[in-house]
């Protein structure tokens, strides 16, 4: 299977991998392809570059989609059979939003300014990923879009963004937030103490600890929010549904880098066991390496040990006192590009069967607009859309 | 510049994932540690990357020599945790008791930054403990974690001594902001790429550094920077004569100029973005490490990187002791 056939055959195609590796440019990419092939396509995108944002039409933070304008692309020179709307993932919106949504009117701004609402919402672990995940479910449930590509968040591990729905629905275990909406609890430990004497010993020293307010806090948030907690695990039912569905790929993104491509390689081996299997490898940032055809050489690799030889080519061609400082410079990327495709066999080998890996090479030039993102299409599906 | 900067005993490297933050850490550890100080390079949480390309194996919950005068520890927020209520429930068999409730579990993930702060609490115990009556450390280099807010760590001693009502938290919260704020002690780093979205969020970093947070800045690191440039001429007349070379050389003549055509590019896009981190940032050192071109990124190469920061930071500090 060839990448646009994967993206052809799937409705959600979800962007993965480590930070800093151009995923936001590749989901924009694969989007724009659906877009040009007359998919109705949206991409969820989380953190983009200024420029790429405003060619996505997403000057700012807001919640909602965005149409691209046709005159976007014919001023690119692109004619979409299709259309093509971003969005931006705005993760304190999202969840004030559900606030909004689930908590009656009167207890709104109590917990819009509870200092443990604020960490739950901006810096709780996974709780960026939820939204994504949040946002997701809502398009995917929208039947506005039949293309739906998402850009995960900049975590360490991209797992995070996978687990994100079970890391929530833990944390927000009913069993537990029980004790915390009991009204004696923000009074504070009191009645435990009276159950435990040792609880009760072991309680008092850590809200000596810690000062009482957090305590207090958190039971006052769940018992705001009760509404909110009764239907939360339908919702990370469905999120898990999606992101299983049949018409779900992960599209995993990596750069050649010895790190980046390491946790590639853990991730894939663990996606599996999630039961979400990795269905395509997008390599960004490649450097291709030399190889002259074989004739009339006893070896078809070019590398440091060469460098007089090359500058000897190069100075009988040219003339030019630049020789040897353009062929150090060629021998220098031929020894990136060696261990590049080194590392990149290695992984290869671990892949399942029948994954499409694709190339894109380290353009010396930032990707921001509808014009260079649809540059990409050469390498990540061997042909530009038909237009 | 650099060089006065060193000289502080606490180092915290921040940066966002991918731009050799890390790598940076090590090499910086591994400088000072030439530079004679007793150094110990903290990794946080489970990251285990640093105390690998110091040498260490195995593990390292607790400062572990990798080398004569470096050690290195990871510190994760739980277990730090842990190790705080151990000096203040000092009876094993309870802290057993509390650790394994699903209260206190809860507890430790619900309470706002409570693990971050521990986090930085165990650093700040690090940098202030005494051995024999002088520091345990000359020199501590903290690799931050690289989370989508490089300074979520560094804000929360100042959250936590704010949301946590008066108790031993907030104490100790605010002994920590206080070393974190001064200027002879720490130094926080700033580790980028000369690329679009790295600077943007350098420059958001240290706004929030030199403005809120209250900080001293050490140092800008920027890493990978290309520097060669070919000239348009060259290039073109390159082009031209492949086409008229035999089959062998034009392929490699080709290709000689599109290397040379990426690596001039490389180089015009990381100048652009220099010029605008140097606009931008004027208080402190802007140090620039090469881009390496080799197979594996190995310790040999660390070595390199660590005495190009040295370089970098004596260049810096010749210039400045001119003048301008």
């Amino acid at each position: 299977m060839t990448l646009g056939e994967l993206v052809a055959r799937h409705q959600i195609v979800i962007s993965a991998g480590s930070g800093g590796v151009g995923k936001t440019t590749v989901a924009a990419s694969l989007a724009l392809w659906g877009a040009l092939e007359g998919r109705r396509a949206v991409v969820l995108t989380i953190d983009p570059a200024r420029r790429l944002a405003s060619s996505l039409g997403l000057e700012s933070l807001g919640s909602g989609e965005r149409d691209i304008p046709a005159e976007h692309f014919r001023a690119q020179g692109l004619v979409p059979k299709g259309t093509l709307a971003a969005m931006m993932l705005d993760q304190k919106g999202a969840w004030d939003a559900l606030v909004e949504r689930h908590a009656p009117p009167e207890a709104r701004d109590r917990i819009l300014t509870n200092h443990f609402y604020q960490h739950l919402s901006q810096s709780f672990a996974g709780s960026y990923e939820y939204m994504a995940i949040e946002q997701l479910c809502a398009l995917a449930e929208s039947g506005r879009y039949d293309l739906i590509v998402v850009d995960t968040p900049p975590t360490r591990h991209a797992l995070d963004f996978l687990e994100a729905p079970r890391r929530i629905a833990d944390f927000l275990d009913r069993k537990i937030i029980k004790w915390f909406v009991r009204p004696y609890f923000s009074a504070g430990w009191t009645a435990l103490r009276a159950m435990n004497r040792t609880a009760g010993f072991l309680l008092r020293r850590l809200e000596q600890a810690t000062g009482i307010a957090a305590l207090a806090e958190i039971s006052d948030f769940f018992s705001s929010m009760s509404g909110l907690f009764e239907n939360f695990q339908t919702r990370i039912d469905r999120a898990h549904e999606i992101l299983r569905a049949p018409g779900t790929a992960f599209v995993l993104v990596s750069s050649p880098e010895e790190q980046v491509l390491g946790d590639a390689e853990y991730l894939s081996s663990r996606m599996a066991g999630l039961r979400m299997p990795l269905k395509g490898v997008v390599l960004n940032r490649v450097h291709a390496e030399f190889r002259p055809a074989r004739r009339g050489r006893s070896r078809d690799e070019i590398g440091p040990e060469d460098v007089e030889q090359v500058a000897d080519t190069v100075a009988r061609i040219v003339g030019a006192p630049e020789a040897r400082e353009l062929a150090a410079n060629f021998v220098d990327y031929q020894v990136l590009a060696r261990g590049e495709s080194l590392r990149i066999e290695q992984f290869r080998a671990g892949l399942a069967r029948g994954v499409p890996v694709v190339y894109v090479p380290n353009f010396a030039r930032d990707v921001h607009d509808l014009a260079s993102l649809a540059g990409m299409h050469a390498h990540l599906f061997g042909t530009r859309a038909a237009a | 510049m650099l060089g006065a900067t060193l000289d502080r005993r606490l180092h915290f490297v921040v940066g966002k994932g991918g731009v050799g933050k890390t790598t940076v850490a090590a090499a910086l550890a591994r400088l000072l540690t030439r530079r004679g100080r007793r150094t110990l390079a903290v990794e946080v949480d489970d990251a285990r990357r640093l105390s690998a390309l110091l040498g260490a194996s195995g593990a390292t919950g607790a400062p572990t020599p990798v080398a004569p005068g470096l050690s290195v520890v990871a510190v994760e927020g739980r277990a730090a945790l842990e190790e705080y209520l151990g000096l203040i429930i000092p009876v094993k068999r309870l802290l057993a008791t509390v650790f394994s409730s699903r209260i206190y579990q809860y507890f430790v993930a619900a309470a706002p930054g409570l693990k971050e702060l521990m986090t930085v609490g165990k650093i700040w115990y690090e940098t202030t403990r005494l051995e024999g009556g002088r520091p345990a450390w000359d020199a501590v280099v903290v690799d931050a974690p690289a989370t989508g807010h490089s300074l979520q760590y560094l804000r929360m001693p100042q959250a936590a001594r704010d949301t946590f009502g008066a108790g031993l938290v907030q104490r100790e919260a605010a002994k920590v902001v206080e070393l974190l704020r001064d200027p002879r002690t720490t130094a926080v780093h700033l580790v980028t790429l000369a690329e679009e979205m790295p600077v943007a969020e350098t420059l958001e970093t240290h706004a929030q550094l030199v403005g809120p947070l209250a900080m001293p800045v050490g140092s800008v690191i920027v890493n990978r920077v290309h520097h060669r440039r070919f000239s348009p001429a060259v290039l073109a007349a390159l082009r031209e004569a492949a086409k008229r070379a035999g089959p062998e050389e034009r392929a490699l003549v080709r290709a000689v100029c599109e290397r040379a055509a990426e690596e001039s590019g490389w180089s015009d896009i990381n100048a652009a973005h220099l010029a605008r981190l140097r606009a931008a940032i004027r208080d402190v050192p802007i140090v620039e490490l090469p881009f390496l071109f080799v197979e594996e990124f190995d310790r040999a190469e660390l070595e390199r990187l660590s005495r190009e920061l040295e370089a970098a930071g004596a260049e810096r500090a010749a210039v400045s002791a001119v003048g301008p």
